[in-house]
């Protein structure tokens, strides 16, 4: 299994963008495999978009999260794998007063599915594959306190579909959509601003988002190298009023591009990645880090088909 | 396999998960039944007007007159007319139109509650009341700016209903249902003489004051003052002339207040050249260790010469007299105490100390702390069901008390210029943003304890949940960890006492 780049702007509960082995690759663990990862990420950013418009502000200065993730992924099958995730977060500015927050967010899970298969004449396979997952939040961090919080408190469900094409040298190219419903949040406030009217509940909605990127990349039984693109984007909410602080109703848009490099020795890995925020309405141009090492496990003896 | 999403999918629905993508509706208030008519209203005693007799309203046409059938038979038309959107405003206006009116100043409060964005050169515009919508915009509903508007509010409308209230009685004109037994109104039948209508007068009372609050709002504010109005027809409660007479008495009332709020002297309050003179004397006084702005470019202090405003419920010389003694000496070990509970806090917040913070946070972009016990009149109010004279009188004594204690917290504030706790130990960060003003006394604290004051002696069967929650409030503060503890407990014991004024007018002011 490879890296999960967890993107860190004003909300970290949504898994996005990634490695290879995860949600949203076009790779899966062969049958009785187990892969677990431990992850460091060290994102940053000093500007961020208020509403369509880039600033920057003397009072948060630079926002940076950094966090660390156990995942791991089990092939039930060649053809389905469930995965599971948790990370912990910690966040913290170099200039604000306001009190940085850490803690355990959310636990993720999906279940995998290759539906399709075909293997050309040429040796180049193509598959097709569908991913679901759920998360829920496991500690009781604080939520509307953007961009300190580690995560909003919602419940999510995400479904993807993933096409894979790999050439028999090894390079090969993915592309991927997903659709994550997420759940209505609880702030600790009784009325807040939603388009400029007040609402008198502490319930707020938290957008549903879509998201799609493209990945090229090349895997041996060694090494791996791969670049990628990602947009995502809110499908409701409104911006950040001007001059305030974020709230979890701001509809969030990103586009970002990474590169990612993962090499193996016998039943370790390591990996590493970067990631930069190319556009954005209410996040932060989000520059992040990452490093991770994998440890992998074959309960039985059956052949890798793929790995 | 083929099951595999859809267990998923079930899954989800049993971890609770709910997909419910829209943004909760207000609560809906039902129109209800006015059970006291309160004959004697009239009487009642007035803030800027001398009596509820001072204005004139001209008599009405007589019942029986071919004037009045005329309007009957244009109510009728109007009713029958009348589309489902226009009924649902009839019955929105009709459930409580202090409250609706009260609503709409919060909302606008709450929008308006932006500090401005420092200028490329590290200095901050000004707001500017002749020109409201050129950023940063008029007004910056500031805690005190928020108490003050909701003040004025308040009083336009209970003296417009005093006033209502004795050409009411004098003229004794039935309800168009009381005089055509035909007309059945959508909203609870009353027997309260209708010339003027409570709801015209309540309507351009409030529109106006709010307009010059919020000049920036005129054409919203107009269209709710004439929905306002006409949605009397589209209910069958007044005739036209019933409206008109109120929008004439209610935009003569709205004059007034008008005129009493330009000299109020906040046009001076933010007299930022005055700072430096605030600052000598206070070095004067012995006060060497004061208050500086946290904001980054430092930001010039909210609103300075607040303390100058012209308060409801006692005079200068009363608010100086009553001034909290001095704070603790910076550095004094009772300092230490307060300081080094602050230091704990701030690396051993709980979540449930966090949840309390945030909760009475009323920081930029909400209603601000006057406007959450407005709130919480309002839910009081709504509760007990009262008419609307009445509801008006108790929305007066409690926003007059709040802008009180704004203008003696503000008072305090600038005479000691006390330092906020992170500025003496930057290692004490905060759960909520550090307002830009001195520490001592704790505004929250002041209008909390003001609040809580004024609606535990008008709703006595609530007082013990009402003085609890100012304690929470001004608790709150500390576990932000942007007071003192001596800043919030003198704040709210300041509070109450300014609260106590609202109590004894309350007290001989006709309406007990």
């Amino acid at each position: 299994m490879r890296t999960t780049l967890l993107l860190l702007f004003f909300i970290t509960a949504f898994f996005l963008v990634s490695n290879a082995q995860t949600p949203n690759d076009g790779i899966m663990m062969p049958e009785r495999n187990w892969c677990n990862m431990l992850q460091y990420s060290h994102s940053s950013w000093d500007e961020y978009w208020e509403g369509p418009n880039k600033r920057s502000n003397a009072n948060i200065g630079t926002i940076t999260t950094q966090s660390v993730m156990l995942m791991t992924n089990y092939g039930i099958s060649d053809r389905l794998n469930i995965l599971a995730g948790v990370p912990y977060i910690r966040t913290a500015s170099d200039v604000s007063y306001l009190d940085g927050q850490s803690g355990v967010q959310d636990l993720s899970v999906w279940m995998k599915y290759q539906a399709y298969g075909h293997t050309f004449k040429s040796g180049s396979m193509f598959k097709a594959f569908a991913t679901g997952g759920v998360s829920i939040p496991v500690s009781n961090y604080v939520p509307d306190f953007l961009p300190f919080s580690i995560g909003l408190q919602s419940k999510t469900a995400s479904l993807r579909g993933i096409l894979h094409f790999s050439l028999k040298n090894g390079l090969y190219a993915t592309a991927q959509g997903g659709h994550t419903w997420r759940s209505n949040m609880k702030t600790d406030r009784e009325a807040y601003l939603f388009h400029n009217d007040l609402i008198y509940s502490n319930e707020v909605v938290v957008p549903n988002m879509v998201d799609a990127s493209g990945r090229l990349g090349f895997l041996n039984k060694k090494f791996q190298a791969e670049l990628w693109y990602d947009y995502f984007t809110g499908l409701s909410g409104d911006d950040i009023r001007y001059n305030d602080m974020p709230f979890p109703c701001n509809k969030m848009q990103a586009a970002s591009a990474g590169v990612f490099a993962k090499y193996y020795f016998g039943h370790l890995a390591i990996s590493a990645s970067a990631n930069q925020v190319l556009s954005g309405r209410n996040v932060g141009l989000g520059t992040t880090f990452t490093g991770a090492v994998f440890y992998f496990f074959e309960l039985s003896k059956k052949a890798a088909s793929d790995k | 396999m083929q099951h595999t999403l859809r267990n998923l999918l079930l899954l989800a629905l049993l971890l609770g998960f709910n997909q419910c993508d829209k943004t909760p509706a207000n609560a809906v208030l039902e129109p209800y039944d006015e059970t006291s008519l309160e004959n004697n209203g009239g009487a009642w005693k007035t803030y800027v007007l001398a009596n509820g007799s001072e204005l004139s309203v001209a008599a009405p046409e007589a019942a029986g007159s071919a004037t009045y059938s005329a309007e009957l038979a244009d109510l009728k038309n109007k009713m029958a007319a009348a589309t489902g959107e226009q009924k649902d405003a009839a019955r929105f206006w009709g459930s409580n139109a202090v409250l609706r009116w009260h609503e709409i100043a919060r909302e606008l409060a709450a929008e308006y509650n932006a500090a401005p964005k420092s200028n490329p050169d590290g200095t901050y515009s000004a707001p500017d009341a002749n020109n409201p919508t050129a950023y940063p915009r008029f007004p910056f509903a500031n805690p005190p700016y928020a108490a003050r508007a909701l003040a004025l509010l308040a009083v336009a409308q209970y003296d417009a209903l005093v006033t209502t209230w004795n050409y009411k009685f004098q003229y004794n004109r039935l309800a168009p249902y009381k005089n055509d037994a035909s007309i059945q109104p959508l909203i609870p039948a009353n027997d309260l003489p209708s010339y003027p209508s409570e709801d015209a007068v309540i309507a351009y009372a409030s529109s106006e004051v709010l307009k010059f609050l919020f000049p920036g709002e005129k054409e919203f504010l107009s269209g709710r003052a004439e929905e306002h109005t006409e949605s009397r027809l589209w209910a069958g409660a007044n005739v036209q002339s019933d409206l008109d007479a109120g929008e004439a008495l209610g935009k003569l009332v709205a004059e007034r207040i008008i005129a009493y709020a330009k000299a109020d002297k906040m046009g001076m309050a933010n007299n930022q050249p005055g700072v430096a003179q605030l600052r000598a004397d206070a070095t004067a006084r012995g006060i060497t260790t004061q208050w500086t702005s946290l904001d980054l470019p430092a930001r010039p202090p909210m609103l300075p010469f607040f303390f100058n405003v012209k308060t409801w419920n006692f005079d200068q010389a009363t608010m100086i007299a009553n001034r909290p003694a001095p704070p603790p000496a910076v550095g004094s070990a009772e300092f230490e105490t307060a300081i080094n509970e602050l230091r704990d806090m701030s690396k051993n917040r709980t979540r449930e100390q966090f949840r309390i913070a945030s909760f009475w946070a009323d920081g930029t972009g909400t209603y601000t702390p006057p406007g959450h016990w407005n709130r919480k009149a309002a839910e009081l109010i709504y509760d007990k069901q009262l008419n609307e004279l009445r509801s008006a009188r108790v929305m007066a004594l409690v926003n007059t008390a709040m802008h009180d204690a704004g203008v003696a917290c503000w008072d305090t504030k600038y005479f000691y210029l006390y330092p906020r706790p992170t500025e003496m130990d930057r290692t004490i960060e905060t759960s909520t943003g550090i307002p830009n003003f001195p520490a001592y006394t704790s505004g929250h604290s002041t209008f909390s304890g003001a609040g809580a004051e004024v609606l535990s002696y008008l709703f006595p069967d609530k007082s013990a949940e009402l003085q609890n929650m100012a304690k929470e409030a001004s608790e709150s503060r500390i576990y932000g960890c942007i007071h003192y503890r001596f800043d919030s407990e003198v704040g709210l014991t300041s509070g109450k006492q300014v609260g106590q004024y609202a109590v004894q007018r309350a007290q001989t002011d006709g309406g007990e």
